[in-house]
């Protein structure tokens, strides 16, 4: 039973984290919300019995896209515009 | 015995839910990173639990690893608040 809840609750926050990273326009905080997302997904493949899999997305996962990811908003901008849209829009 | 291992993992899937909590509704870019640290922290907690329950050494390995690297992930975000990165 608490194994249900467990797993059930797991993946409705990855659902949930998931399309916060999709509609947020502060790139940060959609960075950060694939962050929670990779978490969780550890978490999930270490109940299904897999971990290995669990270790190889915890590298990854946390480190690897995290920092890159960062860096990549340093060096452009944080905040996404809804300017390009509206231009594509009249353009058409 | 093993009741008092699945109440803690009931109060692991509380914690865990009070910070997604904070993690959705936090109105600056801190409050999410401080949530994002405790739901590493609860989690490596649940994943030892989780390797106790299921009677497996080599499972603290994962919660190990996770240990070392959710940190990394932190401070990175951390000093780019910061403006020093």
């Amino acid at each position: 039973m608490i194994y249900l809840i467990l797993i059930l609750f797991l993946l409705v926050l990855i659902i949930g984290s998931a399309i916060y990273a999709v509609v947020q326009r502060d790139l940060l905080y959609a960075v950060i919300a694939t962050g929670v997302i990779s978490l969780v997904l550890t978490a999930v493949f270490y109940i299904l019995q897999a971990p290995d899999v669990a270790l190889t997305e915890a590298a990854i996962g946390v480190a690897l896209t995290t920092i890159i990811f960062i860096i990549t908003i340093r060096n452009t901008v944080r905040y996404e515009s809804d300017n390009d849209k509206k231009n594509k829009i009249k353009k058409l | 015995m093993i009741y008092i291992i699945y109440i803690a993992l009931g109060f692991m899937i509380l914690g865990l839910f009070f910070a997604s909590f904070r993690f959705i509704k936090g109105p600056t870019a801190g409050d999410r990173m401080v949530a994002l640290d405790t739901l590493t922290t609860i989690l490596v907690a649940g994943l030892v639990v989780l390797a106790y329950i299921f009677q497996r050494f080599i499972y603290l390995d994962v919660a190990l690893v996770y240990a070392v690297l959710g940190f990394i992930g932190v401070i990175v975000i951390a000093r780019y608040l910061e403006g020093a990165l």
